[in-house]
């Protein structure tokens, strides 16, 4: 090999007399570049250095004002002989201590976010077809999956909450059936058919895993942005449901900040 | 003022910062996204599409301008401050009240720590719903899913550091969520507070989570998370062109076999 690098001549001489060809594969597609332009890209200095610049600037504003406005909340020091009312976790975790409203804390604060938290990590794995990537809901019919979907998710999960909440049948109940049908797998069953239903009508039109996978998760995002907001905005002093601007006593929602 | 540029850009001192010249042209302009540190996160040159603010809403980038601005008041934060029982409340009503600025301090990291949580879990939903977590970024979003629960980590950390009414109790109900889980809830519950319930050892860990393990944890894995964004061939949303040309070869197929 070195030889014939040396000596350029003699290599081609030598390829010309050994070099054959052989059919690697078949590939169906259409040819790269048809109907294509060249691939529409710029330099990244300065554009992407300047559009980072001027984003970084505009939040680091945006949070400066607020601060200026709205101060951080400050309560008493801390005693743990004294319960606050009510008493609420952080309000990215308010979605779990609403659930925890609604059944055994098992089935509410552990399988079912640990259902939750797998499904989220498993989903390119269950959908890994590479149709519609980096395009907004892949088509106009995934667009309207996704629209109904939500609006589903809206009035379906509000109206668990209030009702659940007000004619407390798991409270009527207790001692008249074992308590682990009534705290857990009742409310795993309603929780079942809320999240299988949109499925069932969407299997009548023959859905990609892309489409299955989309209405799972607008179940899963919707609902947790329902239940966040009913624990956090919607809870009051006992714990009870108030509305936000109704708050018994001068507890407002948004100290907990 | 071409001369003097030339100048500058030609001088040793320029040189041995920047190993190019001013980045008027394509050369400079490559060198400069390659040979630095900050820069080299992108590539040379991206697609027009990737840069389209209605494509990605910018979430990433603003989820990491929060970390960055609560890095730094953080870090500031950190000078008035001490995590123990006694001494945690009084430092912050010193901040709020007489050491310049404390207050202002306090509130950005606050919102900030607000903001990145809201960003962060806006990220994920445009990610799934633009499909860019399809093959070949498939581990891209598994790592994104553990910096979304590195950040509720880091955010719920450091809710009990005031050491007020507010703080005590969202951390004691937070954690007796953990306490329900069967088989390894009171042992994880013991081991995030260091004892039965709220108190000196909780704050004591809370803060070395907060201020060190958890933020040098986002840190490391984000720089995997933008590492796998180039190695995964950039945006997803410059893979339209590839989606069209599937389309394409399936409508043929089907007619095919019409």
């Amino acid at each position: 090999m070195t030889e014939n690098t040396k000596n350029p001549e003699a290599f081609s001489e030598d390829a010309s007399k050994t070099k054959t060809y052989s059919l690697v594969e078949l590939v169906k597609a259409p040819t790269t570049m048809v109907d294509k332009g060249p691939d529409d890209t710029i330099f990244s200095f300065p554009v992407v250095a300047i559009m980072e610049l001027l984003l970084t600037l505009v939040v680091t504003v945006l949070l400066l004002m607020m601060s200026l406005f709205v101060n951080a909340p400050l309560e008493e020091i801390a005693n743990p002989n004294t319960t606050t009312d009510p008493a609420k976790a952080p309000w990215y975790f308010m979605g779990l201590q609403e659930m925890l409203e609604h059944g055994h804390p098992t089935l509410m604060a552990v399988a079912m976010p640990t259902i939750m938290v797998l499904f989220v990590i498993a989903i390119p794995y269950i959908d890994n077809s590479r149709l519609g990537s980096g395009v907004w809901f892949t088509s106009k019919r995934g667009k309207r999956i996704t629209l109904y979907t939500a609006i589903y998710i809206l009035v379906v999960m509000p109206l668990y909450i209030y009702i659940d909440t007000t004619f407390p049948l798991r409270e009527l109940l207790r001692g008249q059936m074992p308590d682990f049908l009534l705290q857990s797998v009742i409310p795993a069953l309603i929780m079942g058919v809320i999240v299988i239903l949109p499925l069932l009508v969407l299997i009548r039109s023959k859905p990609t895993s892309r489409e299955v996978v989309m209405t799972l998760f607008t179940v899963l995002f919707v609902s947790a942005v329902v239940f966040t907001l009913a624990g956090f905005l919607f809870r009051g002093p006992g714990f009870e449901l108030y509305w936000p601007w109704d708050m018994p006593g001068n507890y407002s929602p948004w100290d907990n900040l | 003022m071409k001369r003097i540029i030339d100048f500058i850009t030609n001088s040793r001192v320029w040189r041995s910062f920047f190993r190019h010249g001013w980045p008027d042209n394509p050369l400079d302009r490559s060198l400069v996204m390659t040979t630095n540190v900050f820069f080299h996160l992108h590539s040379v040159k991206v697609s027009r599409k990737s840069l389209s603010a209605k494509y990605s809403l910018g979430l990433g980038l603003i989820s990491a301008i929060a970390f960055g601005v609560l890095s730094i008041t953080g870090l500031l934060l950190m000078f008035y401050y001490a995590p123990t029982v006694e001494r945690a409340y009084g430092y912050i009503t010193i901040l709020q009240t007489q050491v310049p600025f404390g207050q202002l301090l306090r509130n950005m990291h606050r919102w900030g720590a607000h903001l990145m949580v809201i960003a962060v879990v806006l990220h994920m939903a445009r990610v799934f719903y633009t499909g860019a977590y399809k093959p070949p970024r498939e581990f891209n979003w598994v790592v994104g899913v553990v910096l979304l629960i590195l950040t509720l980590g880091a955010s719920f950390t450091g809710y009990l550091l005031p050491w007020d009414q507010l703080a005590y109790w969202a951390i004691t109900v937070g954690t007796s969520v953990a306490g329900y889980e069967p088989i390894m809830g009171s042992v994880i519950k013991s081991i995030l507070l260091g004892g039965p319930e709220v108190g000196q050892e909780a704050l004591t860990r809370f803060y070395a989570l907060h201020v060190m393990l958890i933020p040098g944890a986002i840190l490391l894995i984000t720089s995997l998370h933008m590492w796998r964004v180039r190695k995964d061939g950039g945006l997803a949303a410059q893979d339209a062109a590839v989606h069209d040309a599937e389309e394409l070869a399936e409508a043929v197929e089907e007619q095919s076999n019409d």
